[in-house]
């Protein structure tokens, strides 16, 4: 879907360190009231793993290689995780209950299996994935909304859910392969991630990229040549989507993670990274050996004293640079 | 209302021989209508009184025609309905009775379902029902009229709620929540013992009634049409069973 310009993210996987700010400052901005308590717009997950919510990634949706709709599924309650509370006003301030207890028994959750990763010791591995909606320039909730209450923004391609429009008929939530529309039950309609448009009309960055503590996150037009999205996505190609093969063509980007070699049995580095290139290669796509090679020597480059632009653009020394809003 | 004996005389003798409603849908044997033949309404004489103005299970529903029309999958619109309908699915029939007083017109729906499903959550879906008519004639599209010109009036019960809502479309994908909302309705769900589970539901409005968009009851033929979502089946939006073409209604008083 063509739009005038695409306000677009990049997420350094190298350094994010799973603290989920981005998740909190995120969830106070939009999600902890409303309805929407159990949605998390973004979330971080810890990869390999479940995802959220559980096996998202095999709920279906996107198109097939023709560009036809694919079926999705929607998560139930227990997919996501019913969110529980604790009795705290009982157990430690009028004490008329021993014990503090949750509300719901807690069986699931967002980052139920944080840092649990694949592998044994010493090639046990794991990365962080933070996750929003990747605004896509070809959007699959759009496509499904039978109501055309799903619209791209032309002059950033930001895609929203017109609140009158919707009549929660729920197949944005199925047809999204990211599982990044949510059903808001106390209103019985979708809502999702709407990339802090309120913020950006006003030159501000998202709340989870301002609020980001690795300073991971770039944010920009991707057809502005000076600006960061440019450089990481199309000039240096080390900024990839998550699952192009779902068919949306995302305009969120992730800079795969580099990792340890592996080691053998004598205790010896082996020529293979920690984290398997073909795992990263299901995630992110071809262009990830490529992308991890260009990282390599630009930072042997950097590290030798030599200049680097993708370094200094990925090291990331002046939010002014980072977000570049017009 | 209590009713007294001179209202309970008065309803015997609107009973139509051969067409009273049976005890259950699969006890029935109602005459089949067909698209764009012509249904007379029945009229409740002054006087009489239902228990509530929606009550399904008013004994007035004894003494008036039923009638049933066959429910078909609605014809796919928009690729997240074709991925999904079913279009082998087994005939199904929806009953009805029509009726109307000196100042108000009702339509009471029944239909087979083995399951109750009144939540809207995350991955399950309502059980429903809508009743749709031509804001002009029989020309207009019975698939959510055609364009904002030819558009159509419905009222949709939902389980959730046990509500009434009045909408209008000009087409399938513009279904639009009207300013004015004078339809009422009410609900019951029968588990019979031995025969189909069925929903029963009444719905009604002011003969005269404001709206732009508010199909006119004041004329002597009223095309209409039906739907129903099954929740179990995730039924919603496009994905139904509709009835094929309109049902002229004869709103002439006898």
């Amino acid at each position: 879907m063509a739009v005038k310009r695409q306000l677009s993210m990049v997420m350094d996987l190298n350094k994010c360190i799973g603290c989920h700010t981005c998740t909190s400052a995120c969830k106070l901005q939009w999600t902890n009231r409303n309805g929407r308590e159990y949605m998390y717009w973004n979330n971080v997950e810890t990869m390999p793993g479940t995802g959220y919510p559980k096996n998202y990634a095999d709920m279906g949706g996107g198109f097939d290689a023709d560009g036809a709709l694919k079926m999705g599924t929607e998560p139930s309650a227990e997919d996501y995780g019913v969110p529980w509370d604790y009795n705290y006003e009982e157990a430690l301030m009028t004490g008329t209950d021993p014990w503090l207890r949750p509300n719901v028994k807690p069986t699931w959750g967002a980052n139920w299996d944080e840092d649990e990763g694949e592998g044994e010791y010493p090639n046990s591995y794991y990365f962080y994935l933070p996750r929003l909606c990747n605004h896509c320039e070809n959007p699959a909730c759009l496509a499904a909304c039978s109501r055309n209450a799903i619209y791209k923004r032309q002059e950033d391609g930001i895609v929203l859910i017109d609140q009158e429009r919707c009549r929660g008929y729920r197949y944005c939530v199925s047809a999204c392969p990211y599982k990044k529309v949510y059903f808001n039950e106390e209103i019985s309609k979708s809502e999702k991630c709407i990339f802090c448009y309120p913020r950006i009309e006003k030159g501000l960055p998202t709340a989870c990229a301002k609020q980001c503590v690795g300073r991971i996150r770039w944010i920009g037009y991707r057809d502005d040549e000076d600006g960061p999205i440019h450089t990481l996505v199309d000039k240096y190609k080390v900024a990839l989507p998550l699952h192009p093969e779902m068919g949306t063509k995302p305009n969120v980007f992730y800079v795969p993670p580099l990792s340890p070699p592996k080691i053998d049995a004598n205790g010896g580095a082996t020529a293979e990274s920690r984290v398997p290139l073909d795992y990263l290669e299901s995630l992110f796509g071809d262009g990830v050996s490529a992308a991890l090679d260009t990282i390599t020597a630009e930072r042997a480059k950097k590290a030798d004293g030599g200049e680097s632009e993708l370094m200094d653009t990925l090291i990331g020394y002046r939010h002014a640079e980072m977000f570049k809003l017009s | 209302m209590q009713k007294t004996i001179a209202t309970l005389t008065a309803m015997t003798l609107l009973a139509a021989p051969g067409l009273s409603t049976a005890e259950t849908l699969a006890e029935a044997n109602v005459k089949l209508i067909e698209a764009y033949d012509e249904v007379k309404v029945s009229t409740i004489p002054d006087g009489i009184y239902l228990r509530s103005v929606n009550d399904p299970d008013d004994i007035i529903w004894e003494r008036l025609p039923e009638y049933r029309v066959n429910m078909l999958p609605a014809p796919g619109v928009h690729e997240s309905v074709e991925l999904r309908v079913n279009y082998d699915a087994e005939e199904t029939f929806l009953y009805m009775t029509l009726a109307k007083t000196s100042e108000r017109f009702y339509v009471r729906l029944r239909w087979v379902d083995e399951t109750r499903n009144t939540a809207t959550a995350f991955d399950r879906f309502r059980d429903g029902a809508a009743v749709q008519f031509s804001l002009g004639d029989d020309e207009t599209s019975y698939i959510m009229g055609d364009g904002p010109d030819s558009a159509v009036n419905i009222w949709y019960w939902r389980s959730d709620s046990n509500s009434v809502q009045n909408l209008a479309a000009g087409g399938p994908g513009s279904t639009t929540m009207l300013d004015e909302q004078p339809v009422t309705g009410d609900s019951m769900y029968a588990e019979n013992d031995g025969d189909p589970n069925e929903w029963t539901v009444v719905m009604s409005r002011p003969i005269a009634a404001d709206g732009e968009h508010t199909a006119s009851l004041d004329r002597d033929i009223v095309p209409m049409a039906f739907a129903v979502w099954q929740g179990a089946e995730q039924q919603r939006d496009g994905l139904k069973s509709v009835s094929d073409g309109w049902i002229l209604l004869d709103m002439t008083s006898d």
